[in-house]
């Protein structure tokens, strides 16, 4: 019982911190240190995503991607404009909408801006 | 605007500030490191560790705990929670320099009598000076880092055994050199 007792005491002790004269220099000193570990973090994440997109693109114009998302996006917008057509006389707001191969385009740039948004949230949180 | 924040933050629970560390807030963070600082650079001194060197260690454990800061549920306190970081982190030092095994070896203890009030008696920093490190090591990684035994052992790569008794050891020597509970200020004393 008194073993026990002073072990708890002990363990009081060991958790009573003592009085520092710099509590406050040393606190800045570690926010300090979380600031710049960050900085480096968001650094690192933008320079790799930079290196990434220029690889990518650099990729994409070499493959000729370009030319064949262009054919393809044709085709689809063809498929398109046939269905907006049917579907003009039932809703004629449907048909108000531009048709062109820029739609695609549009689309797919947001697309990839969401992608990109979602990476970097992905990249910061851990 | 960032004064009002930091004003909010020393009204919070510890809990509620490592959840907002959790979301990135590191002015929480900063709250967290000045309400314990001192718990975990106390520690590190008691374990053996030179001023700076501790100081070193506290304020790459907190480093570390904001890093871990999420796996922080609020089982048990953060102080404790943090200092276990610490403790670990000065052993892995102390391994890394291969210098556990001349400590854990030493047989010597500090030696430089603590002054002691009128009626002979001294708080626990003057009471551990009469341990050898590796009794100081053993029983401030059980009382003050909340590690159990084994999970010394572990850590300091001993045997259980051997780590019991140096527990043992150190706790009988504590238990003869420290004051009463009632007549002392626990562990509240200046320090440089």
């Amino acid at each position: 019982m008194a073993e026990l007792e002073f072990e708890r005491r002990l363990e009081r002790l060991f958790a009573a911190p003592p009085n520092f004269a710099d509590d406050e220099a040393f606190a800045v000193a570690v926010e300090k240190k979380l600031t710049r570990g960050w900085n480096l973090r968001r650094w690192i994440i933008g320079v790799a995503g930079l290196t990434g997109g220029v690889i990518g693109a650099s990729q994409l114009i070499m493959s000729n991607f370009v030319h064949q998302v262009e054919s393809a996006s044709e085709g689809s917008t063809r498929l398109l404009q046939a269905g907006v057509q049917q579907l003009a006389p039932r809703a004629e707001l449907l048909s108000t909408l531009p048709a062109g191969s820029s739609v695609v385009w549009i689309a797919g740039g947001m697309a990839v801006l969401a992608i990109g948004f979602v990476v970097t949230r992905v990249f910061e949180e851990f | 605007m960032t004064g009002d924040h930091s004003q909010r933050l020393t009204s919070r629970h510890d809990v509620e500030l490592a959840a907002l560390s959790a979301a990135g807030d590191r002015a929480a963070f900063g709250e967290l490191v000045r309400r314990h600082g001192a718990s975990v650079r106390g520690l590190l001194r008691r374990m053996g560790a030179p001023a700076s060197e501790a100081d070193d260690i506290a304020q790459d454990a907190f480093l570390v705990a904001f890093e871990r800061v999420a796996d922080f549920r609020g089982q048990g306190t953060f102080a404790a929670w943090v200092r276990k970081i610490a403790a670990r982190q000065y052993l892995r030092r102390l391994q890394r320099e291969k210098r556990i095994a001349s400590l854990t070896a030493a047989e010597e203890i500090a030696g430089i009598a603590p002054a002691a009030d009128t009626a002979g008696r001294i708080d626990l920093d003057d009471a551990l000076r009469f341990l050898t490190a590796a009794e100081r090591i053993c029983v401030s990684m059980c009382y003050g880092a909340g590690l159990s035994h084994a999970e010394a052992a572990d850590a300091l790569n001993l045997p259980l055994g051997t780590v019991k008794s140096h527990v043992k050891r150190g706790l009988d020597k504590l238990r003869a050199r420290l004051a009463p509970a009632e007549n002392i200020q626990e562990g509240r004393r200046e320090n440089g």
